[in-house]
């Protein structure tokens, strides 16, 4: 075996952990949105999805870290390289079957079409094959404090993964902020106009049967004496916005949006703001719409 | 000691009587107060059209037939056939469909109308829930209220006026999109031939949002020398054969620009887009 097939080894294996810890980090701060979009392949169900992507997170991260710090690296490339066949099988017969979207190998923040996913994966699994049968015997020193490390890097992950959801990680990966301008978070051509005191924005999942709730709290804040217009946007479907007009009676305009141009604004939904002089004024984190937070401030 | 014998059955009664007469003396004001001030149950709604809907009557979508939401009372939304002497009042809380004569249905600006509702109930209708869809049969029509999207596509070569004439959300859609009057006058001053060619989906939301505003464009710029093909595409336009087979169209709406014979160029064709500008764009980059 040459040196020079020797460097390359470890220089894919670093750019292969590095490739894997980020995926698994960025993956890990919106897992609903991966959950998601693993279901969208219809191999397993949006419950079974939910419960694999901490897995597939954790696992994840737990190869790059493995690869990073030399514990049992052909193993670890190895698996490494099963997993991205994995992913490319996936990904060409989601292509096959009319599949467009983008997958969520970056999550949610990192948008590619299926054709660019396969050929990165391809290209990751040639670093996976460079460092199986470029690497030799070579292992890092201090093993145990490798296996160590790798061992508590898959339970600390699977722990975020589980955790992630209810951190209060939105204001760092979420482009909603205030101060930000409606233009900017691209909905301005979907809002009305202004009421007195701004307009409260919602967004809702119309499928989840919280937003049926959040639709009869919006809608009781609409009787009430508050001087703000309502609306809601939804990366729902327009026939998923139908059924919830049908069902829940919304007093407010539901407007299904593409989920491309809303995804940026939440990790979970539903989620409120209010939109002042065309500035997000304040967020308000879901269930419920802000009611009392909205009397408040007109009584103040 | 003597006790007195009073006739304690009487003297009860007689307290009742006055705390009752008492409380009525006061009652009786705040029940006039209440009955002149509370408003009568409300008898007139007020419903806006919303052309993201279409009504089918009998497998057919009449060209006026609109779909109309009550702004005002919670559930209540309307469907308006211009061909037949009732409209009909969808009440989804009681899911039913009621007849309205016409008479009651009086149009105000902007496609809004004042229902009066007093009147109705003449006939009423069942309603029938399927997903995205609302479904009642009146006395002598099958009725359904379902997504634009959701209706059989246009599909292939089409001229502008038929589509406009055909979808209601294209031929609303346009009316309320203003061009840049610049970028207009710039079109409309073209002096060479230019082709542009747009493939669209009539089921597509991203196309429903775009394609009017070219197409008000292209009404208003309102010049010869530019040749406008519109080509619908079915859902899996990947794998039907059709004028779209060839042409590299990834995504739609696909709207190739053609100078010469040969495409120089395509239109963002984003919800964000601006075509008359672009093509504005185009053609100065062409001159």
């Amino acid at each position: 075996m040459t040196r020079a097939l020797r460097i390359a080894a470890q220089v894919a294996r670093i750019l292969l952990g590095v490739i894997f810890v980020a995926a698994g980090v960025l993956k890990s701060l919106d897992v609903a949105e991966f959950a998601r979009q693993t279901a969208e392949y219809h191999l397993v169900g949006p419950g079974a999805a939910a419960l694999l992507a901490p897995l597939l997170i954790a696992f994840e991260t737990t190869l790059g870290i493995a690869l990073l710090l030399g514990w049992r690296p052909r193993l670890a490339a190895a698996l490494t390289g099963g997993l991205l066949v994995f992913f490319i099988a996936l990904e060409a017969w989601g292509l096959s079957h009319g599949r467009t979207e983008a997958c969520g190998c970056f999550g949610a923040y990192v948008k590619r079409t299926p054709q660019q996913v396969i050929l990165e994966d391809l290209g990751f699994l040639a670093l996976a094959i460079l460092v199986v049968f470029g690497i030799g015997t070579w292992q890092a020193g201090r093993r145990r404090l490798t296996a160590v490390l790798t061992a508590a890097t898959a339970v600390v992950m699977l722990g975020f993964a589980i955790a992630s959801p209810r951190l209060p990680l939105d204001p760092l990966v979420t482009s909603l902020k205030t101060g930000k301008t409606a233009t900017d978070l691209g909905i301005a051509s979907r809002l009305p106009e202004e009421g007195p005191e701004g307009t409260l924005v919602a967004i809702l999942d119309v499928t989840d049967p919280v937003s049926k709730v959040a639709a009869a709290s919006l809608n009781a804040l609409k009787e009430q004496p508050v001087p703000v217009s309502v609306i809601a946007l939804t990366p729902s479907t327009e026939q998923e916005q139908a059924a919830f007009l049908w069902e829940a009676y919304p007093a407010f305009d539901v407007i299904p949006m593409d989920r491309g141009l809303l995804k940026p604004l939440y990790r979970r939904l539903p989620i409120y703001f209010l939109v002042r002089e065309g500035r997000v004024e304040r967020i308000f984190p879901g269930p419920r719409p802000p009611e009392a937070d909205l009397l408040s401030s007109k009584a103040s | 000691m003597n006790n007195p014998i009073t006739p304690t059955g009487f003297a009860g009664a007689r307290r009742t009587f006055g705390i009752a007469a008492a409380a009525l003396l006061w009652a009786a004001p705040v029940l006039f107060l209440a009955a002149v001030t509370t408003p009568a149950q409300a008898d007139t709604i007020t419903c806006r059209p919303i052309y993201d809907f279409c009504v089918e009557v009998d497998g057919k979508y009449p060209q006026d037939a609109r779909f109309l939401t009550s702004s005002d009372s919670r559930g209540k939304h309307m469907v308006d056939i211009p061909s037949q002497s009732v409209t009909y009042l969808i009440d989804m809380p009681a899911r039913k469909a009621v007849s309205i004569p016409r008479a009651n249905v009086h149009p105000e600006a902007g496609g809004t109308v004042k229902v009066d509702t007093a009147g109705s109930g003449t006939s009423s209708y069942a309603l029938e829930i399927e997903g995205p869809v609302l479904r009642f049969q009146t006395d002598n029509a099958k009725v359904r209220v379902l997504k634009v999207l959701d209706r059989p596509p246009v599909v292939g070569p089409i001229g502008m006026d038929a589509l406009l004439a055909d979808r209601i959300e294209y031929r609303e859609g346009i009316k309320t999109y203003t061009p840049d009057a610049v970028a207009i006058d710039a079109i409309k001053a073209w002096k060479k031939p230019l082709e542009i060619e747009a493939y669209f989906a009539t089921w597509c939301p991203h196309c429903k949002m775009y394609m009017p505003k070219l197409l008000r464009v292209l009404k208003d710029a309102n010049n010869p020398n530019i040749k406008v093909t519109l080509v619908g595409v079915p859902k899996n336009f990947g794998m039907e054969k059709g004028p779209w087979e060839g042409k590299n169209i990834q995504g739609i709406p696909a709207v190739m620009v053609k100078y010469e014979g040969k495409e120089v160029t395509r239109l963002g064709a984003l919800e964000s887009s601006v075509p008359e500008v672009e093509i504005a764009g185009i053609m100065n980059a062409i001159k």
